[in-house]
């Protein structure tokens, strides 16, 4: 056994002991006794015997564990390409982010209330399960909410809209009938996971949690935070405390992007910043949260239109496009020309705001 | 916090209570690695304390959409909303004012957000299958004193607004009794009376509904221009009290905001939220626009609107932004008995000239 005695998982003032006493490789200790240790080391009995229990435990897997795999480029990408992404149903969204949302990796959408971050999360905890037969994950989603605006009515008319498209795309392959048949509004929100934090508190016991929740439901593919600057920009003196804190659940939650193939998806609220006389519409928590997802999405008005802009991608260019959000959800903004902004400050007529003026009785 | 109550083994336990953590709290915030030098646990040992604690702090495990949609959990979602006494504003809104969460009404001087509000806490009275809570309402008044002149009209005037519903149950209702009519002079009495008074009433189930009349009076009084940070971190304070009231409650909470002029052009640095061509914005920022849910603008037009031969000027709610609603709008107007809206089919209205 080559083990070193640092990388063993002791409590570190064990192993800090173990080492000054002269004991460098676990080899060194597998043949001491425990009163023996206890007296040269100067730890307890107890953890004496710890120690050599968990040395004689995993004495076996150990060596096997020792070397760990490599994994070349290529086997990495045929892994990134395999785990899929999560379409958006707005195609100029999807081609910017190559594909869609990406499995695996951490996404932050930042905006203005009302530009439609939650619009575009509870769309996409309807996308991801798209079966796979139609282009989809056939997964499922968890969506922590911290604000309350999770309104199911809305993720039910989503629903509905998505299994219309759906319908519209089926051919007639026997598959893609029978996936269809399976595929109805009640199905997929039962396959949306919600739970609400009502403080930072909360949403950390939450990500702890996540490892568990995860390993019992593996077909969840989706994990949205709405939103992750909600519970943590008040009641915070200590503004190191909060950076600290976000920093460990940024950690986390890439993790377990990772460990357990999902796609995490952070939304940010937006704050004014006034640098140099002049104001700036900039993401909330600060400079050092901005490096903390792997993605950053900032979703902005420009006049009547609503822009998406990907800011920070590993992967992808940077990119602004334009959606629109419509009682089906996200979608593409229509190919009309656009007026410039000034002039729809001129010509945009009090009645044009209301695209669809709700006079019937809808409930 | 009782630690022996958690899942853990005792000697995990003793290692907490010896390393001096008092709350959950402290070990959520406390990372893997700290909480290791702290405790001497193995790391294994640490990942198990922070779960059972975890496990501890969770108040209720996830549940699905179909479950909220079918109404099995009115702790997140109830199901019912709070109607507004009209079946077009209703219709506007797909059933009325959501439970849980921050409406916001903002609108200028004269656009008639007072009268909604108290339309608000006479329709909060009836019973759930009406449209209300059963139960009251706590009015706020930052600005003026209570029009308690109109709300005795409007009282008097119920059976001509909700016809649909039998007069012996409107002459049952004792509607000023259940209104609870604060003044706030400065933002000390108002966060005061928001985080004491408020949730007594609250928890005795006497009110269903939060009015305050106008939150933007005080914020904009007692700060400076140049003091925007504290403003913004008392705006917070606020806010947080009545989300947190609100969610606990289910109770619905209506802020009315005044608006600010928009002078220049489109201005990067300062949302729009897409309202292109309006003069006029709702106050306070995007800090307060962060915390409402639901933003809804009232704006007075020009022209006449006529109803029974009597007319009023017509005003125009819009929904500027709402998880669960388009942006759209609709006509009202303001008569004796209250706030009515207008089908689309109205012919004498002169849209034009909106603010």
């Amino acid at each position: 056994m080559h083990r070193t005695v640092p990388s063993l998982p002791l409590a570190p003032s064990v192993k800090v002991k173990l080492i000054n006493a002269g004991f460098q490789v676990a080899s060194d200790l597998i043949d001491m006794r425990p009163l023996q240790l206890c007296k040269e080391v100067g730890i307890s009995q107890q953890e004496a015997v710890e120690v050599l229990q968990m040395l004689r435990d995993d004495g076996q897997p150990h060596q096997q564990r020792a070397a760990t795999e490599s994994l070349t480029a290529l086997d990495l990408l045929h892994q990134e390409q395999a785990l899929g992404s999560i379409v958006t149903f707005c195609s100029a969204l999807d081609d910017a982010l190559g594909g869609g949302l990406p499995v695996g990796k951490t996404t932050e959408i930042c905006g203005a209330p009302g530009v439609g971050k939650t619009q575009l999360c509870m769309q996409l905890a309807v996308d991801v399960q798209i079966p796979v037969c139609f282009g989809g994950l056939g997964g499922k989603a968890l969506y922590i909410d911290t604000e309350g605006s999770f309104l199911v009515q809305r993720v039910a008319d989503m629903a509905e809209a998505a299994v219309q498209h759906c319908t519209l795309l089926a051919e007639d392959t026997e598959k893609k009938i029978q996936a269809l048949e399976e595929l109805t509004v009640e199905k997929i929100l039962s396959n949306i996971f919600l739970v609400r934090c009502h403080d930072y508190v909360e949403l950390l016991a939450e990500v702890y949690l996540l490892p568990d929740f995860l390993s019992e439901h593996p077909e969840v593919r989706l994990v949205v935070i709405d939103s992750i600057a909600f519970p943590f920009r008040h009641d915070f003196e200590d503004l190191s405390q909060r950076t600290r804190l976000l920093n460990g659940l940024a950690q986390q939650l890439i993790q377990l992007a990772t460990q357990h193939s999902v796609a995490v998806v952070l939304t940010n609220q937006m704050t004014t910043r006034v640098s140099n006389g002049q104001s700036k519409l900039v993401p909330a928590l600060g400079e050092s949260w901005g490096h903390a997802a792997t993605q950053r999405l900032i979703l902005h008005w420009e006049g009547l239109r609503r822009l998406a802009s990907l800011y920070k991608s590993p992967s992808q260019m940077e990119a602004t496009i334009q959606y629109q959000i419509t009682v089906q959800g996200f979608r593409d903004a229509p190919d009309e020309p656009r007026p410039t902004p000034a002039t729809s400050a001129v010509s945009s007529p009090s009645g044009n705001h209301s695209k669809h003026p709700r006079m019937e009785d809808r409930s | 916090m009782e630690w022996e109550q958690l899942d853990l083994n005792p000697r995990i336990i003793a290692a907490v209570k010896k390393a001096n953590f008092r709350s959950a709290r402290e070990i959520l915030c406390v990372s893997g690695p700290d909480l290791q030098r702290l405790t001497r646990l193995s790391k294994t040992d640490v990942q198990r304390l922070h779960c059972a604690v975890a496990a501890a702090v969770r108040k209720s495990k996830p549940v699905t959409a179909l479950q909220l949609i079918r109404g099995e959990c009115p702790v997140l979602e109830a199901g019912n909303r709070l109607s507004f006494s009209c079946r077009i504003l209703d219709g506007l809104m797909r059933g009325g004012l959501p439970l849980r969460g921050i409406t916001e009404l903002a609108g200028e001087s004269g656009a008639g957000k007072t009268q909604f509000c108290l339309q608000l806490c006479l329709s909060v009275q009836y019973p759930q299958e009406n449209g209300g809570l059963n139960s009251g309402a706590v009015y706020i008044c930052t600005e003026d004193s209570f029009p308690i002149k109109r709300l005795r009209q409007l009282i008097a005037l119920q059976p001509r607004l909700r016809p649909d519903l039998p007069p012996a149950l409107i002459h049952s209702q004792r509607f000023s009794d259940n209104i609870y009519i604060e003044h706030a002079v400065d933002l000390e009495a108002l966060q005061a009376c928001v985080s004491q008074r408020v949730p007594v009433l609250l928890k005795r189930g006497l009110v269903r509904l939060l009015v305050v009349d106008s939150v933007a009076a005080l914020f904009r009084s007692e700060f400076q221009a140049d003091e925007a940070v504290q403003r913004s971190r008392h705006l917070l304070a606020f806010s947080n009290t009545l989300h947190r009231l609100s969610h606990e409650y289910g109770a619905p909470v209506v802020c009315v905001n005044q608006v600010t002029d928009v002078v220049d052009g489109p201005n990067p640095g300062r949302c729009d939220y897409g309202l292109v061509g309006s003069k006029v914005l709702p106050a306070l920022g995007i800090a307060w626009a962060n915390q409402v849910m639901v933003r809804l603008m009232l704006r007075r037009l020009v022209g006449q609107v006529q109803s029974d031969s009597r007319s009023s000027a017509p005003r125009k709610l819009e929904v500027v932004f709402a998880p669960h609603l388009p942006r759209a709008s609709c006509l009202c107007g303001v008569w004796e008995e209250g706030v009515r809206g207008i089908p689309d089919d109205h012919s004498d209205l002169q849209p034009q000239g909106s603010s």
